[in-house]
């Protein structure tokens, strides 16, 4: 079986272990922290401190962080790329060659890297470490209609699905061999091609999952009952508060000029 | 005997026929049927028969969830299946699926038990209670903790059985459940389904595996292009159209087989179509049995195609799927690697395409180091055709797909395509489909265009087929079994995957045994079923032909070796 890098990590960690909402809201306040910060250092403080979370803490292993680089800095520096690119610039900082690097898109393709690259690491982070259905019965619990609530849990339950279909078809075209070296359209239909099917397989499984679900008696009344019940815990908002100190401590810092 | 007594009547069909949405074909049409309380019911049909279907009327999925035109009645325990909605009948029936992780819904074991029941609002003290016993019942409680998607695959249809009965539904449908399974776990699964028979569930299972269930069955519905062929116990619909049965596609067991075969020669003395070994052994003992040819295993000596010393593989630094196997597969070799689920054998075909690289050991492959090896370049001298093809397809149509992979090793010549896709289709009987989505095709014709795909080049010189029988009926699976063998003529060497020992037995000279990572046994499958250890803890079981043989011999019978097919068992009968 190959390794799932979209689901749950099985480790058992504090983190783990901590409340599904709280993490919740621990991402919540990771996110607005980071819209609220001016500078890159604070930004890049509040990523060291999620990579340090989900090695040292969480214990998720570095492979999987590996495996899932491409979605949390990749599509980051592409947008960072493209913020510095567009960016119009006035103070010259350094260059090279003839090629003069600018302040003002440098600090703002950062700012869209950081960004991005935090937004999805703690989503990870959550995705990681946290049992879906917990999170659930906490939604429900805060007053959500279970159904609703549901779409949310059964969003995240696809992720390895499509994981693995992604990683099937991927195998599969590969030993079909190349019929073209390099035309661009060509590979643009290959592309095309490989989208269909996995889109195509992951509705099919979706429908059945959709089925199946609804035949083991899902939605037959406007609420369920719970054999594991939501409760908050110590290390949850533990989580929530240090965070939402860190967060400050650092946009104060801004604000004061220390950083 | 199905009873007449409406009372006693779980399920009735009256008149039903079933159109699927966008078909003009109907599915079912008018069936009538009855399912009595408390009654073991086999379902049993080709391929495209409708069983399935049938299935999903039962709770509703049919005509509630999947569209199509339904007429006639169909009433599920006093519920009127179209006026009644799928989440209502789920009280009713518990259906388990082909494939259960579809019908997972949550991460762990013990939650998955409990998500039905608190649907149903039960309260939780009860839904905990019935967790412990339904998890006792499938004997999965020390895995209560475990998480979904890292069970084997017995466990999750342990797991899909134990979710079902948590339900407590009055009626229990399980849909080829060991599809999917080795076959001693399918063994294992067998024996719950029975357990559950003699606790008086009402069960209507669908399969092609009927050894252990003909003596057992109350009922037999055979179906046949959406129709009701027969329907009776398991004997009276065996002796009034077996013979049918066979014509139709359907597998029966091997001892059925032979027994409606000298039945129709008008050899049989007993009165009775055999249904077990047992009954088999006594009905064959008159005859005597001289040697027969079989088939004849010959030590293949062409070049080694594939080298592998010691080789390991592991997907984490925790777990090596692969722990040190060596073999060589040479030119002209027919062989099969078997094993039970997550034993290593997908790695190993992975590893030979050049999907996966060894993590240590050596593994030359035509002459070249793997690693050394790209997965385009390695595609020209092997082909592995997936257990599902459609990840396999690129094109919008048959024809463009076996053009494709033309154009793929290098044939760009459009009259030299065209001439050898026109061949290739006409070789897999799928000429008329040439202009049809490769999506649209049957289960049996995606097979073929899989295997067409990989071999219309003319340059691979290794097929690799991972589980060639799945989801077919005995027609497709014969089909594609003499397209293998052809292309085995032409030279091509075929390495198959499966959990089938019919197939092994019948089709393949060398037999490689994985078991936790290791090869175990390497040889003739005759020698292999003659080695009870092995057959034990690689999880597999020998075919009902090779009991029927030993059980003959215990009655102090002399049976020549090599009766491998039901062909070779009938030709040694004097």
């Amino acid at each position: 079986m190959s390794e799932q890098t979209l689901a749950y990590i099985d480790n058992n960690s504090i983190i783990h272990r901590a409340d599904a909402l709280s993490k919740l809201f621990w991402v919540l306040v990771v996110v607005i922290a980071t819209f609220q910060f001016r500078g890159s250092i604070s930004r890049g403080l509040m990523l060291a401190a999620l990579l340090f979370l989900a090695i040292v803490v969480a214990r998720i292993p570095l492979r999987a962080i590996w495996k899932v680089s491409p979605l949390i800095f990749g599509v980051a520096l592409l947008l960072g790329v493209f913020h510095y690119v567009v960016t119009k610039g006035i103070t010259p900082l350094f260059s090279i060659g003839s090629f003069v690097v600018m302040k003002e898109p440098l600090e703002n393709g950062a700012a869209f890297f950081f960004r991005l690259a935090i937004m999805v690491m703690a989503s990870f982070m959550l995705i990681w470490t946290t049992d879906i259905r917990e999170l659930m019965v906490g939604l429900v619990r805060l007053g959500m209609p279970y159904r609703f609530a549901f779409v949310i849990f059964m969003a995240l339950r696809f992720l390895p699905v499509i994981q693995q279909e992604v990683d099937a078809v991927q195998s599969a075209h590969a030993i079909r061999g190349q019929a073209a070296k390099s035309q661009i359209s060509h590979r643009f239909h290959l592309w095309q091609r490989y989208l269909f099917t996995v889109i195509v397989n992951g509705l099919r499984k979706a429908e059945n999952t959709a089925v199946a679900i609804e035949s083991r008696g899902f939605g037959a009344y406007p609420d369920r009952t719970y054999v594991k019940d939501f409760r908050w815990t110590f290390s949850g908002i533990t989580l929530v508060v240090v965070f939402l100190l860190f967060g400050v401590g650092l946009i104060l810092l801004e604000r004061f000029r220390f950083i | 005997m199905i009873s007449s007594n409406p009372s006693d009547a779980l399920v009735t069909f009256e008149r039903v026929s079933f159109t699927h949405f966008d078909r003009t074909v109907p599915a079912l049409e008018n069936v009538d049927l009855t399912i009595r309380r408390g009654s073991f019911t086999l379902l049993v049909g080709p391929s495209g028969s409708g069983k399935s279907t049938l299935c999903m009327l039962l709770n509703g999925i049919i005509p509630h969830l999947l569209g199509g035109e339904l007429s006639g009645k169909v009433v599920v325990d006093g519920n009127n299946v179209a006026e009644t909605e799928v989440k209502d009948l789920a009280r009713s029936v518990g259906l388990l699926f082909q494939d259960p992780e579809w019908m997972f819904a949550t991460l762990q074991v013990e939650d998955e038990v409990a998500f039905g029941p608190e649907n149903l609002r039960t309260p939780p003290e009860e839904i905990a209670r019935r967790v412990e016993v339904a998890l006792d019942y499938v004997g999965m409680t020390s895995l209560r903790k475990n998480l979904v998607w890292a069970l084997s695959g017995g466990q999750v249809q342990k797991l899909g059985l134990a979710a079902v009965l948590a339900m407590q539904p009055p009626l229990i449908v399980l849909d080829e459940p060991t599809a999917n399974l080795d076959p001693a776990t399918t063994h294992a699964v067998h024996e719950l389904i029975l357990r559950l028979r003699s606790e008086g569930k009402t069960i209507l299972l669908v399969t092609k595996d009927l050894d252990e269930f003909m003596a057992e069955a109350d009922d037999l519905i055979l179906l046949a292009e959406g129709r009701v062929v027969a329907q009776g116990s398991p004997r009276q619909v065996i002796e009034q159209h077996g013979l049918e049965m066979l014509d139709l596609g359907v597998w029966l067991p091997e001892p059925t087989e032979i027994g409606l075969r000298l039945a129709k020669a008008g050899k049989l003395l007993s009165q009775s179509v055999p249904l077990t070994v047992a009954e088999a052994a006594q009905a064959f003992e008159h005859f005597l049995f001289v040697s027969g040819s079989g088939n004849a295993k010959k030590a293949v000596t062409g070049e080694v195609l594939v080298k592998a010393t010691d080789v390991e593989f592991g997907y984490s630094h925790r777990v090596k799927a692969l722990r040190g196997g060596s073999f060589e597969i040479r030119q002209g070799e027919i062989a099969a690697i078997v094993g039970q689920n997550g034993a290593g054998k997908s790695t190993l075909s992975k590893l030979l395409v050049g999907l996966l690289k060894p993590s240590g050991g050596e593994l030359i492959l035509f002459g070249k180091p793997a690693k050394k090896w790209k997965v385009q370049a390695l595609a020209n001298e092997v082909a592995l055709v997936f257990q599902n093809p459609e990840h396999q397809f690129l094109c919008d149509s048959v024809a463009e797909e076996l053009a494709y992979s033309l154009l793929a090793q290098g044939v760009d010549d459009p009259d030299e395509v065209k001439r050898r896709v026109d061949d290739m289709l006409a070789r897999l009987d799928i000429s008329d489909s040439a202009a049809s989505h490769p999506f649209a095709l049957s289960a049996g014709a995606k097979r073929r265009l899989g295997v067409a795909t990989m071999l219309v080049g003319g340059r691979a010189r290794l097929l690799i087929v991972d589980e060639p029988t799945y989801g077919q009926d005995r027609h497709l699976t014969e089909r594609l079994m003499a397209l293998i063998n052809n292309l085995r003529h032409e030279g091509i060497t075929v390495l198959m995957i499966t959990h089938d020992m019919r197939l092994v037995d019948a089709h393949v000279e060398r037999a490689i045994v994985m078991a936790d990572g290791e090869k175990i046994f390497d040889g003739a499958p005759g020698e292999l079923f003659q080695s009870p250890e092995i057959v034990e803890k690689a999880s597999l079981r020998t075919t009902s032909l090779r009991r029927l043989v030993d059980a003959m011999r215990g009655h102090g019978l002399t049976i020549p070796d090599g009766l491998n097919t039901v062909d070779a068992f009938i030709e040694a009968m004097a």
